[in-house]
């Protein structure tokens, strides 16, 4: 940082940074291409260092190293592992069995993704049609895919198991201590403790999380929608089909909608979840100041009345809230009984005013939420930094912009990205107010979405109620992709704040 | 109540750096030893490999007889106070002290007897019901203490105890950790910023900088033998002075030039009998070290000393007792930035000084430190590593300091005047050169020896001391270097032979008769390979490279193998080597071989040519790994 | 002086009065939805959707009596109550662990599962309904409690980073003091770290509870046609969608059922307030 920098405005500064970043790009480009072939030939160095690995264990591994290639732990139970040996005996006996009776039959269709769904046939007796069901392509999918992970699990304990045993060979040879069944238990309350804590929840992760994830990814892939519905129909794979009709290079009419409501629906995200977190961050903020003043009476009191907010179920909340703006509900029949209005007002059902609605009542929901964080956090603000702005000379508003605002937003960072993310998937705002209502439409073309449907509730009528299965898992690409990509730059960009040791 | 060894100790991070590099130390029992050392030093670190929170990168730390390099924490019978006490703040006090002894499953009663014994001892008895919230910084600490007593462990680590505390009760608590470990009888080792600290509770302190042991001494030693400029900064308050100058010797005496001033003094070459010659030229530049407590305003010593120096006086520091005076020898100088001209007097004068004021101040020339301008070594080692003399080779003799030697006929040299380097400990007692014993010191374990030979100073170092009025001395003439117009004329046998080696295991089949019957027995040997030549090692040497290269990495990485020329032999079998020529110091004979394309050099009886085989004592041997320069063995 | 002094304080006493007056306009904003919502269930007359008047004509306790004597709706917060204490249980276990992992241990994959738990955090979780509907299905768990709370325990470890966050506040040190004293990395997690993250257990513990109560899309999906099993949120909106329902005047009904849902929910919070409010600053801040 030079000196010069120091003495610019902030409109000089912003610009200076603006150019520089810039001027750096070129530079940050070429470092990261350049950085490229090293990161892969560290990746081909690791790659191959497992097949150095299983070729050193093959040539220089003793009989009892050579057959647990074959029979999984058989070294380690030789050599008095006996806990881990049986565990990867045990393991691979499992495999073995699941393989036979469920996932073999599913991975050999998984190239068709089946071949008769159904078979029709009268009862020769009672004269009814009978329905005879064979390959139900979703299932299909679905548990080759399981298989292919449980065959990656395998293949790793499986290299695993010949570097284990390998090494409790070595081990041996070299004459050092190897651990006992009593030492191994041991090192699972100790060493080894992250296996014990982390185990179950990764095993819920990878198939409630992960393997759907897998099967999205692949579904995408498919024209999986109302006429390739199983069990009744199979579906196929249609290559990159779903991603060029949502892109809107798609042959079809709707193609063109797809892109059309994609951008729209996107924009109103972006905005939506902006909107969403600031309004809710600063006035929260400002709450939480406002009852934290000295010489506020009562502050408990405000404090508890602002919670409930938080206590309350929010969709019932959000539920009576629709119920009480809707074009009939109570607020537009009482305005109307006194005479204040000649017709309902559209709150929920007029595209601008429902979306400015949807922003008021998420902060009649979010401010109390930030309030306690930010109340928390206010009574941390060193008082000596308000002490010498106050001599300084400057007033509450000053003190506010220079010191609070900053400190807040320092330490605060990593709860409003993630607010900021949150609100790019907030489902249940969306959903129990308006219902992504009023309907969205291209020159007169119904696009199936709501002006005030973000990302994931267009999605969720994508699937629960159009069964455009293939198309929605396109979409759900791409929102985990901007997602992801946004959060991960802002994640990065707070680190770089966070390292910076002390706020000033 | 054990004994503490560091043996070639290192702490190297994923990315390189080290933390601390080749630490070696032998902790007696009962000791208290001080790290000491500005922070980023290592000596935390050090500290915390001890205690096992940190893995050791290579090297061997044993407690007692045990090596603990892989012991878990938990297992290694220590105890550690932390910087911030580190109490459970969820429990009491009784229940902090309790907590280690209930996890040994110590009965109810006896855990209850250690501690209110505990309490006792460190006063906290009224406090054992208290969580350590409502106690403040001095009891806290108390309490950390008494966790770490109640355990009688083997070695306490106290890592910067105090200084969270405020001065007062640091004064404090320092007499009352010395008085604990009077009374505990146990190692302690302790770590602190603070030299004040570690000055006022060590019985031997380790000084570090940058990972680097720096010096192990005694307190008392460290403040009057600093080994360089770096320790003689750092121990004691206010700084010493650091001037810089030229030596230059005029006779009998040595005349010392300031630089950025016209100050000089005059010191008598007695005084610099252990400096290098070459620093005494006037051209070399040198640091001159000085304590503030060395330097004297008053009048009665400026008059009667010859080492005087004017000084401005910029500003002044009224203690009380005394006056801390700060001025500068470059008459222009400023006296409050640090620089080689700006000066700090400790004065008990009561002299009445102020800002511009030109006194004269007297050095006290006896304890004068000086240390080399580049390397910041002491140039005044109290244990010389050389004698530097006037020499002169004629006729196959060498004489030096009025004695003539005749050189072994190994050591040709045409004749010539120049400059021997006499390596303190190639100085031998079995020689006809009689020498007058001065004085015989013991520092550190060895003894220094001080000789008249022809008027003038000859230093030995030995392992034994030396009751004789005089010894008749000889020289071991492989250790010697003689220089003339700046080439080296004689150059000295290098003491250790270096061989690039693999560490590999070799698979072996032997046959073993089992109840009459023959078997064959697979087993492992694990060696070296030294130019293609494979040689067994005990499996004790085999477990330390495991040990400090994983048992993967082991066999990959590039090692050297290091003997001593007295630990190799000749040998039926073994390195192939080809005898160039046999050198004969009189006494011994050595043999210098050719092994690739570096000499190796071997002691030996006989006379041998051509091709020979050389086998190293497998036993004695050093094993360094090259890429981290990592002393492994 | 004097004169300055005195208007400096009036100044402060005006300001004061202002930020009373705006709190109460605040906590009026805040209160009337949820008096509304009160005064609505004790509606007695049997008014559509048409109604244009708050106060009832006819105070009664009979949207109560009905909810929980014709309506399914004791069964739906039986059910809720089940599932939330279920998976405050395991969620609260499966989070304490994985934070405990992240914070404390020192691992190869521990940088990497950060990552991937971020990212993964931020896909459509509903997108992978379908899936994890046919994983249920294959061992028999859709329309049933059981695969419910299975749904909602099962990914919670990506839900570490605020109490790691919180961990990590807790002084190394403490660890470390512990292990010295004997204690394995089980023992300190037990020992040491538990009873200190007692504001971000009761933070976990809450959150835990609270979300099956206003969980949408999952309980919808997954008991989709079986209305014996539903949530309280699945229960109810299928009467706001039930127009017939809604014009035989079940909008009281809906009041009364929210009134029921809310009261313990409530008070819950406001006991545990400062302990949630203590968690979460501690370990979104940091983090």
């Amino acid at each position: 940082m030079n000196l010069e920098y120091l003495k610019m405005s902030p409109l000089e500064k912003f610009w200076y940074n603006f150019k520089g970043f810039f001027k750096r790009l070129p530079s940050a480009f070429a470092a990261f291409f350049k950085a490229i072939p090293k990161k892969l030939k560290k990746f081909w160095l690791a790659f191959v260092g497992i097949f150095v690995n299983i070729g050193a264990a093959a040539k220089e591994g003793d009989w009892k190293t050579r057959t647990s290639f074959a029979v999984m732990g058989f070294g380690l139970i030789c050599r008095k592992q006996v806990l881990r040996g049986i565990l990867y005996l045990f393991f691979e006996v499992l495999f073995v069995l699941y393989m036979v009776f469920f996932g073999w039959k599913y991975l050999a269709k998984m190239g068709s993704l089946g071949e008769v769904a159904v078979v029709t046939g009268k009862d020769p007796l009672t004269g009814i049609t009978t329905y005879t069901y064979y390959d139900n392509s979703l299932l299909i999918l679905l548990y080759s895919l399981l298989t292919l992970f449980v065959i990656a699990a395998f293949v790793y304990m499986w290299y695993h198991n010949v570097k284990g045993n390998y090494l409790s060979q070595q081990f041996q040879e070299a004459r050092l201590h190897l651990p006992s069944v009593k030492d191994d238990i041991h090192s699972y309350a100790d060493e080894n403790y992250h296996k014990t804590l982390l185990s179950i929840p990764m095993l819920g992760l990878v198939i409630f999380t992960i393997l759907p994830i897998f099967f999205m990814v692949f579904i995408a892939f498919t024209n999986y929608d109302k006429a390739h519905m199983p069990p009744s129909e199979l579906f196929q794979w249609v290559g990159f089909e779903n991603f060029v009709n949502v892109l809107g290079g798609g042959i079809s009419a709707n193609s063109k909608v797809f892109a059309f409501t994609f951008t729209e629906v996107l924009l109103w995200t972006v905005v939506w979840a902006f909107f969403a977190t600031f309004s809710n961050y600063i006035l929260g903020m400002i709450v939480a100041i406002l009852i934290n003043k000295k010489g506020v009476r009562c502050k408990k009191l405000w404090r508890t009345i602002l919670v409930m907010t938080i206590a309350i179920p929010q969709f019932v909340s959000l539920m009576f809230m629709s119920q009480l703006l809707a074009d009939q509900g109570l607020i537009n029949n009482l305005m109307l009984k006194w005479g204040w209005i000649d017709k309902p007002i559209p709150f929920l059902t007029d595209g601008t005013l429902s979306r400015v609605m949807i922003i008021i009542i998420n902060m009649w929901i979010g401010i109390p939420y930030t309030m306690l964080i930010c109340t928390g956090i206010l009574m941390n603000i060193p008082q000596d930094l308000y002490e010498s702005a106050r001599m300084d000379g400057a007033g509450p508003i000053r003190a506010y912009m220079k010191i609070t605002l900053p400190y807040m937003l320092h330490v605060t960072a990593p709860y409003l990205i993630t607010q900021f993310i949150g609100n790019l998937n907030n489902f249940n705002v969306i959903f129990l107010l308006s219902g992504g209502n009023p309907p969205l439409d291209m020159s007169g073309v119904p696009t199936g979405a709501g002006k005030t449907d973000l990302l994931i509730t267009w999605l969720y009528k994508l699937t629960v109620t159009e069964s455009q299965y293939g198309v929605a898992s396109v979409i759900g690409i791409f929102t985990f992709v901007i997602v992801a990509v946004l959060s991960l730059i802002l994640y990065n960009r707070s680190k770089s704040v966070k390292n910076e040791e002390e706020f000033m | 109540m054990a004994d503490v060894t560091l043996t070639h100790i290192y702490k190297v991070y994923p990315n390189g750096t080290k933390a601390v590099k080749d630490f070696n130390m032998q902790i007696q029992d009962k000791e208290f030893i001080v790290f000491v050392g500005p922070s980023g030093c290592g000596k935390s670190t050090t500290l915390r490999m001890i205690a096992g929170l940190e893995d050791i990168s290579a090297g061997e730390l044993k407690i007692g007889d045990l090596i603990v390099n892989d012991m878990e924490p938990k297992d290694r019978d220590i105890a550690m106070v932390f910087q911030n006490y580190a109490l459970y703040p969820h429990m009491t006090v009784y229940e902090n002290i309790a907590f280690g002894l209930r996890l040994r499953k110590l009965s109810k009663d006896e855990i209850h007897r250690k501690v209110v014994e505990a309490a006792n001892i460190l006063g906290i008895t009224e406090y054992l019901n208290k969580k350590p919230k409502e106690m403040s910084g001095g009891q806290r600490q108390r309490v950390a203490l008494g966790r770490a007593i109640v355990r009688e462990p083997k070695v306490m680590l106290l890592d910067e105890p105090l200084s969270n505390l405020d001065a007062k009760l640091r004064t404090q608590m320092r007499a009352e950790i010395g008085k604990l470990h009077s009374k505990l009888q146990t190692t302690f080792i302790y770590v602190t910023h603070d030299q004040v600290e570690a000055m006022t509770m060590g019985t031997r302190i380790v000084v570090m900088k940058d990972g680097l042991v720096q010096q192990i001494d005694t307190p008392k030693n460290l403040y009057n033998y600093p080994g360089n400029k770096f320790v003689a900064g750092f121990i004691g308050t206010p700084q010493m002075n650091f001037f810089e100058g030229t030596l230059l010797k005029k006779g009998d005496d040595v005349q010392i030039k300031f630089e950025y001033t016209d100050a000089e003094i005059t010191v008598p070459y007695s005084m610099l009998y252990k400096a290098k010659l070459s620093y005494l030229d006037g051209n070399s530049v040198v640091y001159i070290g000085l304590r503030p407590e060395d330097i004297s305003l008053a009048s009665g010593d400026v008059k009667n000393n010859k080492a005087v120096v004017k000084v401005v006086v910029s500003h002044k520091e009224d203690l009380g007792s005394e006056t801390l005076v700060y001025g500068d020898i470059n008459p222009n100088g400023d006296g409050y930035v640090e620089s080689s001209t700006r000066i700090i007097i400790k004065d008990n004068s009561g002299r009445e000084l102020k800002a511009g004021d030109v006194v004269e101040a007297a050095l006290n020339i006896n304890r004068v430190h000086l240390f080399d301008k580049k390397t910041e070594e002491s140039v005044l080692p109290r244990v010389p590593e050389y004698n530097y003399l006037d020499c002169e080779i004629s006729k196959g003799k060498i004489k030096f300091l009025g004695a003539e030697i005749r050189l072994p006929a190994s050591v040709n040299a045409e004749d010539l005047k120049g400059e021997l380097l006499l390596p303190t400990d190639a100085v031998t007692l079995d020689g006809d050169l009689q020498a007058e014993v001065v004085s015989c010191e013991e520092i550190n374990g060895v003894y220094l020896l001080s000789l008249t030979l022809g008027g003038k100073r000859l230093y030995a170092v030995l392992p034994e001391p030396v009751d004789a009025k005089t010894v008749g001395i000889g020289i071991d003439f492989k250790k010697i270097t003689v220089t003339a117009c700046g080439e080296n004329k004689i150059v000295p046998m290098p003491e250790v032979n270096a061989f690039p080696c693999k560490f590999v295991k070799k698979k072996i089949c032997e046959r073993v008769e089992v109840n009459g019957k023959t078997k064959k027995k697979k087993s492992v040997q694990f060696g070296l390979t030294v130019a293609d030549a494979f040689y067994g090692v005990a499996d004790e040497t085999a477990q330390k490279i495991f040990t400090a290269l994983g048992i993967k990495n082991a066999y990959a990485a590039n090692l050297r193998l290091e003997c001593g020329i007295d630990r190799i032999a000749v040998a039926e079998s073994g390195i192939a080597a080809e005898a160039v020529q046999t050198l004969d110091y009189g006494k011994e004979k050595y043999l210098k071989c050719k092994v690739g394309d570096s000499f190796i050099y071997v002691k030996t009886e006989a006379e041998y040519t051509g091709n020979i085989c050389l086998l190293p004592d497998f036993e004695h041997v050093g094993i360094v790994e090259i890429e981290r320069e990592i002393k492994i063995i | 002086m004097k004169m300055k002094y005195r208007s400096k304080k009036g100044a402060e006493r005006a300001s004061l009065v202002a930020i009373h007056a705006i709190l109460i306009i605040i906590s009026v904003i805040w209160l009337i939805p949820f008096l509304l919502m009160i005064i609505l269930s004790f509606r007695g007359e049997t008014v559509g959707t048409s109604a244009d008047y708050i106060f009832p004509k006819q105070w009664s306790f009979n949207n109560y009596i009905k909810l929980f004597t014709e309506t399914k709706f004791l069964r739906w917060y039986g059910n809720t109550l089940l599932v939330s204490v279920a998976v405050t249980i395991f969620q609260t276990i499966i989070i304490l662990a994985t934070s405990y992992a992240l914070s404390r241990l020192r691992f190869k994959m521990r940088k990497p599962l950060m990552n991937v738990m971020l990212v993964l955090g931020m896909f459509p979780g509903f997108l992978s309904m379908t899936a994890v509907y046919f994983v249920l299905k294959e061992i028999n768990l859709t329309q049933n409690l059981l695969g419910l709370i299975l749904v909602y325990s099962a990914s919670s470890a990506m839900q570490y980073y605020i109490c790691k966050g919180f961990f990590d506040t807790i002084s190394k040190s403490l660890d470390e003091a512990a292990r010295i004293d004997g204690a394995s990395r089980h023992t300190v997690f037990i020992k040491i770290i538990l009873p200190l993250a007692k504001p971000i257990i009761i933070y976990t513990v809450l959150s835990a509870f609270i979300a099956p109560w206003g969980e949408y899309m999952f309980s919808s999906f997954i008991m989709l046609g079986d209305p014996d099993q539903f949530t309280v949120a699945v229960g109810m909106k299928s009467w706001l969608d039930n127009s017939s329902l809604m014009s035989d005047g079940y909008f009281a009904v809906f009041c009364a059922s929210a009134v029921v849902v809310s009261i313990p929910i409530t008070a819950l919070f406001i006991w545990l307030q400062r302990y949630y409010v203590e968690g979460i600053t501690g370990g979104s801040v940091k983090g």
